[in-house]
């Protein structure tokens, strides 16, 4: 047994743990983010995909004591406000469960640019893959902000879906790239005009 | 995008503009699975919670003299042991709610036979997952090998080795476990009247559903109570529920089946399984929940897969191109053991024969026992088998009667002058736009350009088939499934239904069809999660049936339910039921849709003020239905309307082959499909990709390959050839056509299987055209490309049938040749 202490979407996270664990395991069953999910344990499925610091990485083929003392991001992490729910619970916000679906993503607080893309473009079908799709996209998008649809499909070769097909997700995955490219463009223009 | 197009004929009664239902709605199923917040299986955590884990056999086929648990229980955070022998006369073979398996064969370990790789031979609970896995190494089992049957057509021999022992099945002992046979016409006096025979013997392969979410069940039995609660992730809660309680010999009303998110099934989780007795009996021993969730290998080795068939097919024709007759003789392999396996080749066959109205059909099949994985639905239930091998006859009669696939197709879909129309195999066609699909993907893939056009080793290809739209299961005699709807009292509205959403959008398209008919908003109204405490009794999510079954059901529990709130508010508005309407989360006299009374009010007086209630009107708002289709029993000759409505695909594939590596790339694919009334396109569009890549996995790569010994080799996705995003086209031809099923009242057709069913057969015939050789098994694997092209290079011919053209072919080429059928004619008692 070994203490070590992870950095988990923000937050620290110290646990005595046996070696052996993976981080796969460290993320679900210690810090208890059940969103990054164990398809295979072969690192060929790619659903337990996570950012270690700003790295993708198969969680189910590394070592939790190896990547001891830095960050990670899941899934969880992509849509904060869901790792603070009680800053949010106000009668304005229960009213929020009515509205409509397709407005959520329209405010980039809550829902990360690829979920809202997932959602309009029906990307997800049982959802088991997603989380890993999505923190894949997420690093490759912003490494390489106008990509080819076929550079798409190679950047979650490494993925597997039995839902889809992979179009949608690809169609997502397109949409997604504009809306971050727009925003970064909106976030570059808000510090010129600070600069000046 | 779909793009929808209208028919050129058009058929009666298109039902009435609605408002939600034909819009792309997003889904309300994503937000969780989007921001991680789903539970699947493996995310339950109970107080107390123990993990369980499974010992399972390495070898294929042996006797199995001991297991002995006793070091296992010396580990550390070990609390039981468990394997065959201590649950012998204690809980119950399963295997038998199916009619045609008179015995049940299912046991949760191996007692005294091992019958496949992977059985499960002992199990051990334990504190953590390690713990258990680490006990499990020191279990000794004690066993013989016995001799290992793979080859399905080698189990029919009289001297291959048994493997279901001790087990009497209608038909004797023996490795047959069920016959089917369809005597339609005259098959003799077609042959005799016949221009032309086309016949082939084909094999297809076996593939896995390969859901990324695994199997896997928590238990929980409480022992003061009695009550055992099981979290599964099944398709089916009540099949689960059933067999359970009648495993474990406990009252079907203690067994509740809760349903976590479920990451998708295929078929491969309609069943229960033998972990979930497992899980059942270590959580009734210690009285404290059971974890046991299954790894990937596992779920290759034991769970079920698509059967396998051995075909010697023939397709009669006149010299026009009237396909005549069709006879088959099957071998039907279903594994070491199977609930569904049986059913598959029924329904396949039944179904199979269409888009064509086949005047004389004639097939026998023998179902049989092999030392393989057990066998079972898997999505299309035996139509991509069975399109595989007929469509491709279709190409080979094509060729010699020089007439073009497509028009000969053309001659021969379904198109008859009125509907509903009965064909010769007895199926009640409703509605189709089959043959105005056909000519779409051809225009769609330019056939006729690319005919002319040769480009060497490029080709198209065709594959026409019609799918049913849920089933009267021949050995199950229903066809069900029930809503149960409960306006809250704050006018929001809450589903309950048993049959589990994996995928399918329920909560999405069944909230548009209640918001049409009782005016609720959309938002509003929340699907709860199926269990079977609270749920009404359904069958479950399978064979294409949620739309159009499920959503039958939802459709008449919405109309029960806008009943009663219309009797209210006319009660209160002192108006008539007739002038009164729903919308706009309000029930309004016509004209004036902004007054009237809101459901939320309705509701509550329902709920708290009772004496705004009609004279004797019973509060409470809920409604029920149960919708069970109208379709028929199988008849004993094999034919009979088994699906209450018909969906139709046409699909056309441009392929080009590299003949250096043998890979066959898929440069171009169109489909035309009619899912009737589609409630969510977006949806639909979903389901025919997702349909798409399991044709493709089916025809270039996913297999079952099993080494002489019975070790599967490819229970791994490193592997197993699941297709990753790289080895897909661009889908974006894809059209509706529309042909509203006249049966169903709402005109939906079942959409989750008909995108698979043609992809193997398309892309066969498109790899004849571009190579010249036929190939007769499934996958088209790059190896065995290369294997053909050399092989038809060294003997110097155009074409070549591979592999069942070798020169050392030594199988049958002609009927008369063909193996005696075991399905005789004399003294069989079918159904």
């Amino acid at each position: 047994m070994q203490q070590i202490t992870l950095t988990i979407n923000g937050k620290s996270v110290t646990a005595e743990v046996d070696e052996r664990t993976l981080l796969l395991e460290f993320i679900r069953d210690v810090a208890g983010y059940t969103g990054t999910h164990n398809g295979c344990m072969e690192a060929r499925c790619g659903c337990c995909a996570v950012e270690v610091d700003g790295e993708i990485v198969k969680s189910c083929n590394v070592l939790a004591l190896q990547v001891a003392g830095r960050s990670v991001t899941t899934v969880e992490g992509l849509s904060p406000q869901r790792l603070r729910p009680l800053e949010h619970i106000t009668t304005q916000s229960l009213a929020g469960v009515y509205k409509p679906l397709d407005a959520l993503g329209a405010d980039a607080k809550d829902l990360h640019p690829l979920q809202s893309a997932f959602h309009r473009k029906h990307a997800l079908q049982c959802g088991f893959c997603t989380p890993g799709m999505l923190m894949v996209l997420k690093d490759y998008l912003e490494d390489n902000p106008e990509p080819t649809r076929e550079d798409v499909r190679r950047a979650i070769s490494g993925n597997l879906c039995r839902c889809t097909g992979y179009q949608h997700i690809v169609d997502a995955a397109m949409d997604a790239a504009q809306q971050m490219r727009v925003a970064a463009a909106g976030a570059d223009s808000t510090a010129d005009a600070a600069d000046a | 995008m779909t793009e929808t197009l209208p028919r050129t004929r058009r058929q009666t009664n298109p039902p009435a503009a609605r408002k939600l239902v034909g819009q792309s709605m997003p889904r309300k199923e994503d937000l969780a699975l989007l921001t991680g917040t789903a539970r699947f299986i493996d995310d339950i955590r109970l107080p107390g919670m123990l993990y369980a884990k499974i010992l399972r056999s390495s070898t294929a086929h042996a006797r199995l003299n001991r297991v002995d648990t006793s070091k296992a229980l010396q580990q550390p955070g070990v609390h039981a042991a468990l394997c065959g022998q201590d649950l012998l006369g204690k809980v119950k073979p399963w295997g038998d709610m199916m009619q045609d398996l008179l015995v049940g064969d299912h046991f949760p370990f191996a007692t005294d036979k091992i019958m496949y790789e992977g059985q499960e031979i002992a199990a051990v609970v334990a504190d953590t997952k390690y713990q258990a896995l680490d006990a499990l190494e020191v279990i000794e089992v004690d066993y013989d090998q016995l001799p290992v049957l793979v080859d399905p057509e080698k189990a029919i021999s009289p001297d291959a080795p048994v493997i279901q022992e001790g087990i009497s099945y209608e038909f004797g002992d023996g490795n047959i476990f069920d016959r089917y046979r369809v005597r339609v016409g005259d098959i003799e006096e077609t042959e005799r009247g016949a221009d032309l025979v086309v016949r082939q013997r084909f094999t297809s392969n076996r593939q896995a559903g390969a859901a990324l979410d695994p199997h896997g069940c928590v238990a929980s039995y409480d022992s003061f109570t009695g009550n055992l609660t099981i979290y599964s992730s099944t398709q089916s809660i009540f099949m689960v529920r059933d067999i359970l309680a009648d495993t474990l010999q406990i009252p079907r009303n203690r067994v509740r089946v809760i349903v976590p998110d479920v990451g998708a099934g295929f078929g491969s989780k309609a069943q229960m399984f033998a972990h979930e007795v497992i899980a059942s009996v270590l959580s009734m021993q210690l009285g404290r929940p059971v974890h046991l969730v299954l790894g990937r290998g596992e779920i290759f080795r034991a769970g079920t897969c698509r059967t396998g068939q051995v075909r010697y097919a023939e397709l009669f024709l006149k010299r026009d191109g009237r396909i005549t007759g069709y006879r088959d003789y099957v071998v039907h392999n279903c594994g070491a053991m199977s609930l569904w396996g049986n059913q598959v080749i029924h329904i396949g066959t039944n179904v199979g024969m269409l888009p064509y109205p086949i005047p004389n059909v004639h097939v026998d099949a023998d179902i049989v026992h092999t030392n393989t994985a057990p066998a079972g639905p898997l999505r299309g239930f035996g139509i991509p088998q069975m399109i595989f091998a007929k469509e491709q006859l279709v190409d080979v009669a094509a060729e010699q009667l020089g007439i073009d696939p497509l028009e000969l197709r053309a001659r021969n879909v379904v198109r008859p002058e009125t509907f509903p129309y009965r064909t010769p195999m007895g199926q009640v066609i409703d509605s189709t736009s089959i043959y105005d699909c056909l000519h779409k993907c051809g225009e769609a893939i330019d056939w006729e350009r690319k005919r002319a056009e040769r480009v060497p080793y490029e080709g198209v290809g065709l594959g026409v088939s019609m799918k049913y739209t849920s089933c009267r299961h021949p050995s199950f005699d229903t066809d069900l499934s029930a809503v149960r709807l409960r306006l809250e009292t704050d006018g929001t509205v809450t589903i309950f239904s048993s049959d589990v959403s994996h995928g399918q959008s329920h909560a999405t398209f069944l909230a548009q069809v209640v918001g049409d008919v009782l005016g609720v908003g959309f938002e509003k109204v929340n699907l709860a999660q199926p269990d079977s405490a609270t749920s009404p009794f359904g069958l479950g999510t399978f064979a294409s049936r949620a739309a159009a079954v499920l959503g039958t059901a939802c459709r008449q529990a919405a109309e029960r339910l806008r009943e009663k709130v219309v009797t209210i508010a006319a009660h209160v508005l002192e108006a008539s039921p007739e002038d009164l309407e729903t919308g706009n989360d309000r029930v309004y006299v016509r004209g004036l849709p902004d007054s009237g009374l809101y459901l939320e009010n309705l509701a509550s007086y329902a709920a708290y003020r009772t004496h705004q209630l009609p004279p004797g009107f019973e509060p409470t708002l809920e409604s029920v239905a149960t919708y069970d289709t109208p379709t028929e029993r199988e008849a004993p000759d094999g034919s009979g309307n088994l699906s209450v409505t018909y969906s139709s695909a046409a699909h056309a594939a441009h392929v080009r082959v590299d003949p250096d590596t043998g890979r066959v790339t898929v440069v171009d694919y169109a489909m035309a499909h009619d899912t009737g009334v589609v409630i969510n396109p977006l949806v639909v569009e979903g389901q025919h990709q997702g349909g798409f890549l399991m044709g493709i996995g089916m025809a270039l790569g996913e297999d079952y390959v099993y080494d002489e010994d019975g070790h599967l080799l490819s229970a791994s996705f490193k592997d197993y050839q699941a297709p990753y995003a790289t080895e897909l086209p661009e889908l974006t031809k894809i059209y509706e056509i529309p042909a509203p099923s006249l049966t169903i009242p709402g005109g939906q057709k079942g959409a989750g299987e008909s995108g698979a069913g043609p992809v193997p057969a398309a892309i066969a015939n498109a790899v004849y055209d571009a190579t010249g050789v036929r190939f007769t098994a499934l996958p088209i694997t790059p190896e065995r490309m290369l294997l053909a092209l050399k092989e038809k290079e060294r003997q110097g011919v155009d074409t070549l049938r591979f592999p069942d053209d070798m020169p050392d072919f030594t199988g049958p080429r002609t009927h008369q040749e063909w193996p005696e059928p075991t399905a005789s004619d004399e003294g069989d008692i079918l159904l």
